[in-house]
């Protein structure tokens, strides 16, 4: 029985699974629109922001790395010391998401209400500094540094063999909160994965307050008033960053193959992976006729489709349902949101091809280091 | 908290203005204000591309990029020899037409590979890029075929293989006469 | 004549005049002793004086900022230390990180310094998701929600150049992967898309030893050059940036209106 579940969460963990259930979930969960809010309450998921909600989730998570240390593949991942920090991020994570949405709904009950929020206090109303404030941060300060000492004097610091530039480990992995990059690396290449997508979400996070053109809802939590935005902010933060973390500490294995939580590590799982561009696609499986000798014409396909994908869709969106965002925003800075939202949705949308299709790249151009 | 930002209004108040008399007297300065600024930055211009230019020494204290691996006969038709892998990063391998030298730097992020006998491939453990023996590409993300170093005989009849000449594949330079030894 | 009461120790202590000159306004009792307390004291003076009832509202705040700065502080002074143990040489770099462990007394001080690097990335992400929440980025607060950013960025990058010093097996290929991504930065890596544009004739501008990777390692791999290099970058190049984005970033809060809050 318990052999069975365990295959059953090994198939469930993996990436094209997994995400796919994340994708459809993530809607209704945060819902974006009102038609989501209504299915949301339908479905009963705004009872995950109450304290029962939390104690599920909580016990939830609890009991898989309970039942994980008890297993002897899962157990190895989540004892290493490395690892310690994404439970960690794990934790607090869901904690504080839980803490946010929960303060949310209940200001949202107060604003459709029409009483203030549970952040306003008159404005006289006010505390001294000291020591209403320093002894909160004293006692924080305090409590931070025995939970260091306690985490320090309990798991010594991991150090492994020294140097070796001939031998790589396997897997060889980044720091782990590059993992989520690692894991682009899989599907984009590196001028992409490492340089383009970062610097754009950097650019992308600091854009936002110049973007995001609402005044409503500054200084208090709240979902109902700026739903659209939490959304796309959450899903790049917890999907498209923090769900990679995970995938890229526990289920990346040997080879880089992807491995579920119960399997055993084993440097000789196979998987095949013959990856194909969509060059060859066209030019060899569906005309016949073999790869044209010009990189450009030979990657004519790819070069349109992505053309079309970062030009057409922003003008098919304000003709249709973007139409009061682009009004409100002005061109410009509708323009921005849209490249930066299709970019990031550039990701799964590789993933799923590389997942369906095996498709390597969209454009290939080798000669150049130009592959996308 | 109690502060408030300062009002906008409060910044450009009548008195920073400038009188008509004195924007005259700036606008004979002007061109020396032009002259200034150009000094002024192409100055911190020159000191910005001296701070750059120091982060590339002239000389590399790095192991040498040309040696000898010894007589073609030392390596046998058909295998991948890892001899070199750990101190020279290269493999060297012998086919029924010749030898030829791979770098032992995945295409993709530079991690090295394992050469895994038994499925014939080169396979790197950071993010599972698959070569075939040739050097190939074929699985995996890395963009392009692994690297062939210069490989040519000395007098004595050693083998030289020379890193710092790569040659390609993507590029059309395997078919160069050094990049392949023919024996 | 009513009975004056004998002055305890402690009071005899802060009415000396050295503790007088060095604290001005004596132990903070009265409201006003207080207020001058925050107000003569240059660390606290980072705070106001007065704040609303919400911003001490550990459910609002979280604390998630002080406690970046904390671990920052707290990551300074156990960086100094470890640094009088420590030479970023190939050669000595690995030993010297395995007698920290067993030939100084206290042998905690390489494990406070990673674990609490680890807890500033998450306590910077969390500080910075409720920032989010709060939607404190709107104005007039954008520019310091750009200044985070870049103190998120510097956190990691900081992270990552210390991830390379004790020179074992997870450090070395931590940064290769890394750093080779450099190698395909457009145009400015040698690897990257563009970069064979940038040519006089058949010779390349952009090659392996003058691409931005070789910028940052100091060398064709990762090697002593690279250490070296992430050496310095770690323990002086990036604290310095980021203490000056920390300041501007401190100063901006108070600027910018103090903590956000419901109007």
């Amino acid at each position: 029985m318990l052999d069975w579940l365990k295959s059953v969460v090994d198939f469930i963990s993996t990436p094209s699974i997994s995400l796919t259930l994340i994708l459809l979930m993530f809607p209704f969960v945060f819902p974006p629109t009102a038609w989501f809010e209504t299915w949301h309450r339908r479905l009963g998921l705004h009872n995950l922001w109450t304290n029962r909600g939390g104690l599920v989730m909580f016990s939830v998570i609890t009991l898989i790395f309970v039942w994980g240390f008890t297993d002897v593949n899962f157990s190895k991942i989540l004892g290493k010391p490395d690892n310690v920090p994404i439970m960690i991020l794990i934790y607090s994570v869901f904690f504080f998401l839980w803490l946010a949405m929960k303060s949310a709904y209940e200001n949202d009950a107060h604003i459709a209400a029409g009483e203030p929020v549970q952040e306003y206090y008159p404005p006289e109303d006010k505390v001294l500094v000291w020591p209403d404030l320093v002894y909160i941060e004293l006692i924080a300060l305090i409590l931070m540094m025995v939970f260091l000492l306690v985490w320090s004097i309990g798991l010594p610091a991991p150090l492994e063999e020294p140097a070796n530039p001939s031998l790589s480990p396997n897997p060889a992995k980044a720091p782990w909160y590059f993992l989520g990059l690692q894991e682009m690396l899989v599907y984009f290449d590196p001028w992409l994965a490492g340089v383009v997508f970062p610097s754009l979400i950097i650019v992308g996070l600091m854009a936002i307050p110049y973007l995001d053109s609402d005044r409503k809802g500054s200084g208090y939590y709240s979902f109902a008033g700026r739903r659209t935005a939490v959304f796309v902010f959450l899903f790049g933060w917890l999907v498209l960053w923090v769900f990679l973390i995970v995938v890229g500490t526990f289920f990346r294995g040997p080879n880089w193959n992807f491995f579920g939580p119960f399997e055993e590590w084993s440097v000789t799982k196979v998987v095949p992976l013959i990856n194909i561009n969509l060059s060859e696609y066209v030019w060899v499986k569906l005309l016949r006729v073999g790869l044209p000798a010009n990189p450009l014409v030979r990657e004519s396909v790819g070069i349109i489709m992505l053309v079309l994908y970062f030009g057409l869709t922003p003008v098919m969106l304000a003709r249709g349902k973007l139409r009061p965002l682009l009004d409100k925003l002005g061109s410009i800075r509708y323009s921005l949101i849209i490249f930066l939202a299709l970019a990031m949705v550039l990701l799964p949308i590789k993933m799923y091809l590389r997942w369906t299709l095996n498709l390597h790249y969209i454009i290939s151009i080798p000669e150049a280091f130009f592959n996308i | 908290m109690s502060e408030k930002p300062i009002p906008r209004a409060a910044l450009n108040t009548p008195q920073d203005e400038l009188s008509p008399a004195e924007s005259v007297k700036r606008k004979g300065f002007i061109s020396w204000l032009v002259v200034g600024w150009v000094a002024f930055a192409s100055a911190t211009g020159t000191f910005l591309a001296m701070i750059v230019r120091f982060l590339f020494p002239n000389v590399l204290f790095e192991p040498p990029q040309s040696f000898k691996i010894g007589f073609p006969d030392d390596f046998q038709i058909g295998v991948v020899d890892e001899r070199f892998k750990a101190l020279r990063g290269i493999w060297v391998i012998r086919d029924s037409e010749g030898i030829y030298v791979l770098s032992t730097v995945c295409t993709h992020l530079g991690c090295t590979p394992n050469w895994l006998r038994t499925e014939g491939k080169f396979k790197c453990p950071c993010h599972g890029s698959g070569f075939r023996k040739s050097g190939i590409n074929f699985e995996g993300p890395a963009p392009r075929p692994l690297e062939r170093y210069r490989i040519v005989l000395a007098e004595n009849g050693q083998i030289i293989v020379d890193k710092s000449i790569k040659f390609q594949q993507e590029k059309g330079q395997w078919s160069h006469p050094e990049a392949f030894l023919k024996v | 004549m009513a009975e004056k009461k004998p002055k305890s120790r402690l009071t005899a202590i802060s009415e000396s005049p050295v503790w007088k000159s060095i604290f001005r306004t004596g132990i903070p009792v009265t409201r006003r002793q207080r207020m001058m307390g925050i107000l003569n004291n240059v660390f606290l003076h980072l705070h106001p004086v007065r704040l609303p009832k919400h911003a001490v509202k550990l459910k609002y705040t979280w604390c998630m900022g002080g406690l970046s700065f904390f671990l920052f502080l707290v990551l300074t002074i156990s960086g100094i230390l470890l640094m009088f143990y420590y030479r970023p040489t190939v050669e000595y770099a690995y030993t010297d990180i395995m007698d920290l462990s067993e030939q100084v007394p206290l042998g905690i001080m390489r494990e406070l310094h990673r674990w609490g690097a680890h807890a500033m990335v998450i306590a910077v992400w969390l500080h910075m998701f409720r920032v989010f929440m709060t939607g404190s980025y709107k104005p007039p607060r954008e520019f310091n929600w750009v200044v985070g950013v870049l103190l998120m960025f510097l956190t990691l990058f900081l992270s990552f150049t210390g991830y390379l010093l004790p020179w074992d097996q997870l450090a070395i290929w931590a940064i290769t992967v890394g750093s080779n991504m450099a190698r395909a930065t457009p145009f400015l890596g040698h690897e990257g898309p563009g970069a064979s544009l940038l040519a006089i004739g058949d010779i390349n501008l952009v090659t392996m030893s003058s691409d931005v990777r070789f910028a940052l390692l100091g060398g064709r791999f990762v090697g002593e050059g690279a250490l070296l290099r992430f050496y310095v970058l770690h323990c002086i190049g990036l604290p310095f940036i980021i203490m000056i984005f920390m300041a501007v970033h401190f100063w901006r809060v108070r600027k910018d209106g103090g903590i956000s809050g419901p109007v």
